[in-house]
């Protein structure tokens, strides 16, 4: 074959063939025009429509033929005419108008909020002969975001912390919720792991969450413990749901925690309480069968006693036993018998208690090297019941006493009457120069089971005289300090004259 | 004893007279009227018997029963002036007991010993029916047993 320079007989050959085919671009605009989703809108220079696509019949509901030569103005509400115009006047000096947003109106009257777009249409020669409208019906979208900004709205004024994350456990979104409760801020939480949070012995919960959320679970009421960012820990309730995309494939979960240590210390008060009352229960079970052979015993070594010579081994050995069995019986009676004396109220002299509580505590007193300075102005004979009175006295002395153990000391007791607030009535104050109660531990000792003296205490002396001081509708308080050379407690009695009314009426547990 | 209201009755000066005798006679018969009366009750044997030892010891007339009926029968020959008694017992409880001992014997002092150092139902409704009974809780030493009898 000859050669021809420049082109091959193929390329040619093509040549030719678009020589034919004139391309004529128009051809083409025509279907794109008629298909587009958006209203499109063609006008001439006297604003008369020359065009008008289907997408235009669908939103405004007027057909083709109803509207091709008529104003366009009929789609536009009475009170945005003169920014009609105004775009008329900016079309007229060769100006584009992008995606503005105004309100038109369809064929039934009701109006939508459109995003209009506008452009002259010019000929070969540079000539404006028209315009064109672009109208895109953008109240759906104007409604969802609406809708949007509600939730989000929602979401941030909510007490409770809302945070949502991805399947790999990344913080998505983070509510002013959950700022108040854990203490970081949405930008520094945002694009973190959400185990930030998660104390580390608990981080297996999350991977445990994430397996159940990839199988589109819902995980309910979950409670749990989560960190703050600034350490502490803090009891919380979890409820967390998988988030779907539109084909319901989980693409993420949303969390809400709320604060529970409320309601968490409650229930522990009340098992505490329950389990205070179990003990009652099971004490005074315990007392009977216990308090019955033990007097049955005291009264055996007794009688063995007064059998023996009184120098002889045997005759030691029975004391000592009667002086553990005292012991033993001390301790049953502290722990077994705190229930209330059933002894009737009746009028008595409070500094006679002081002094029969005294004179129990004698050996021990003198035996420490214990000065008492007694200083009694009750003046008035006061109604009690003589057994419950006694064990407070006891239980505040006992203490007292043993405060000053190790290297004695003085006890004072005061009583006087006093007029208060509270009514009249007669204030006891028992003052020792023992070892004292230190500050983090005094807010406790009226605490049950809470002692200063390791095995030695039982931790329900001042507890029981608390219940019983209350019950008779008086006060108790105590102060302390443990400082050197100013070491001391001193306890404070208040019983009113007036015996409340609920007393009467005590039923036993 | 009389019902009183009930009947009454006619006395001749003599047969007053015969029975104020009498009764004189009984008095000096009596060994020691120094010797207190206590009757001690308690359905445990054990406790019973020691407190009773103890306290004939220590200068006291006993009689010992284990339980409330028994308490009863010897209450009418025995005459206490001290009833020491249990509470918890079965069939007569310490209260009954001491209700109706109060009946026969208006002057004795009445001491419930329990085992249980605080409330029970029983000690509440004695209270509720206006008895006001001295109450002294197990374990309790002996000297300090005696010392509270011998008071008041």
């Amino acid at each position: 074959m000859p050669l021809h320079h420049g082109r091959s007989r193929t390329a040619h050959k093509m040549g030719r063939r678009a020589a034919k085919t004139q391309f004529d671009p128009r051809l083409h605009f025509a279907p794109i025009v008629e298909f587009s989703e958006d209203p499109i809108i063609s006008q001439d220079l006297d604003r008369r429509i020359v065009s008008w696509n289907s997408a235009a019949t669908h939103v405004f509901g007027y057909e083709a033929e109803e509207m091709m030569g008529q104003p366009i103005l009929p789609t536009v509400p009475p009170d945005l005419h003169q920014e009609h115009e105004d775009f008329h006047t900016r079309l007229s000096a060769g100006e584009r108008i992008d995606q503005h947003e105004t309100v038109r109106v369809r064929k039934s009257g009701e109006s939508f909020i459109a995003a209009v777009t506008i452009f002259p249409v010019t000929n070969d020669t540079g000539q404006i002969i028209g315009a064109t409208w672009i109208v895109r019906d953008i109240s759906y979208r104007k409604k969802s975001d609406e809708t949007r900004f509600r939730l989000a709205a929602i979401v941030d004024s909510a007490d409770d912390a809302i945070v949502s994350k991805d399947l790999n456990g990344i913080v998505k979104s983070w509510n002013e919720g959950a700022r108040r409760m854990f203490g970081y801020t949405a930008d520094e939480m945002v694009g973190q792991s959400i185990l930030r949070i998660i104390p580390e012995e608990l981080y297996y919960e999350e991977e445990e969450i994430l397996r159940k959320l990839r199988a589109g679970e819902r995980v309910d009421h979950y409670e749990t413990t989560r960190r703050k960012k600034n350490g502490e820990t803090i009891e919380v309730s979890v409820t967390i749901s998988p988030i779907k995309d539109e084909k319901s494939r989980v693409i993420g979960a949303s969390k809400i925690a709320r604060d529970i240590s409320d309601r968490k210390r409650i229930e522990r008060l009340l098992v505490q309480s329950e389990k205070l009352a179990a003990t009652g229960r099971m004490a005074a079970a315990l007392a009977h069968e216990i308090n019955n052979p033990l007097e049955s015993v005291i009264n055996l070594v007794f009688l063995a006693r007064q059998d023996t010579q009184a120098k002889g081994k045997a005759h030691t050995y029975l004391l000592t036993a009667e002086e553990e069995l005292e012991r033993v019986s001390h301790i049953a009676r502290q722990a077994l018998g705190y229930y209330r004396d059933t002894g009737a109220p009746i009028e008595v002299y409070l500094h006679a208690l002081i002094e029969n509580v005294l004179t129990v505590y004698n050996s021990k007193i003198v035996s420490a090297g214990i000065s008492v300075n007694a200083r009694f102005n009750d003046l008035q004979k006061i109604v009690v019941s003589r057994g419950e009175m006694l064990q407070v006295l006891s239980n505040v002395i006992a203490n007292a006493v043993d405060a000053m153990q190790a290297a004695g000391g003085v006890l004072h007791i005061s009583t006087r009457n006093l007029i208060s607030s509270a009514g009249d009535g007669i204030q006891i104050i028992i003052r020792d120069s023992g070892t004292g109660i230190s500050s983090d531990h005094l807010p406790k000792v009226f605490d049950p089971f809470f002692t200063t003296k390791g095995n030695l205490g039982t931790g329900i002396g001042l507890w029981v005289a608390k219940q019983l001081v209350d019950a008779r509708g008086g006060q108790i308080s105590i102060a302390s300090s443990s400082e050197k050379e100013k070491s001391g407690t001193t306890v404070t009695i208040f019983l009113p004259f007036a015996v409340p009314a609920r007393q009467a009426e005590e039923r036993p547990e | 004893m009389c019902d009183s209201g009930a009947v009454t009755i006619f006395l001749s000066d003599e047969f007053i007279h015969n029975l104020i005798e009498f009764r004189r006679e009984g008095d000096e018969k009596e060994p020691q009227r120094s010797r207190p009366r206590v009757l001690v009750v308690d359905d445990q044997k054990l406790v019973a018997d020691t407190v009773g030892e103890i306290l004939e010891a220590a200068g006291f007339d006993v009689v010992t029963a284990y339980s409330g009926h028994t308490a009863l029968e010897e209450a009418n020959g025995f005459r206490p002036d001290v009833l020491l008694s249990d509470v918890l017992m079965p069939r007569m409880n310490g209260v009954e007991l001491a209700i109706a001992i109060q009946k026969m014997h208006p002057a004795a002092r009445i001491l419930l010993f329990s085992g249980q150092a605080g409330i029970s139902e029983i000690m509440l409704e004695a209270q509720k029916q206006g008895h006001e009974f001295e109450l002294i809780a197990k374990p309790i030493h002996p000297a300090k047993l005696i010392e509270h009898l011998k008071k008041k």
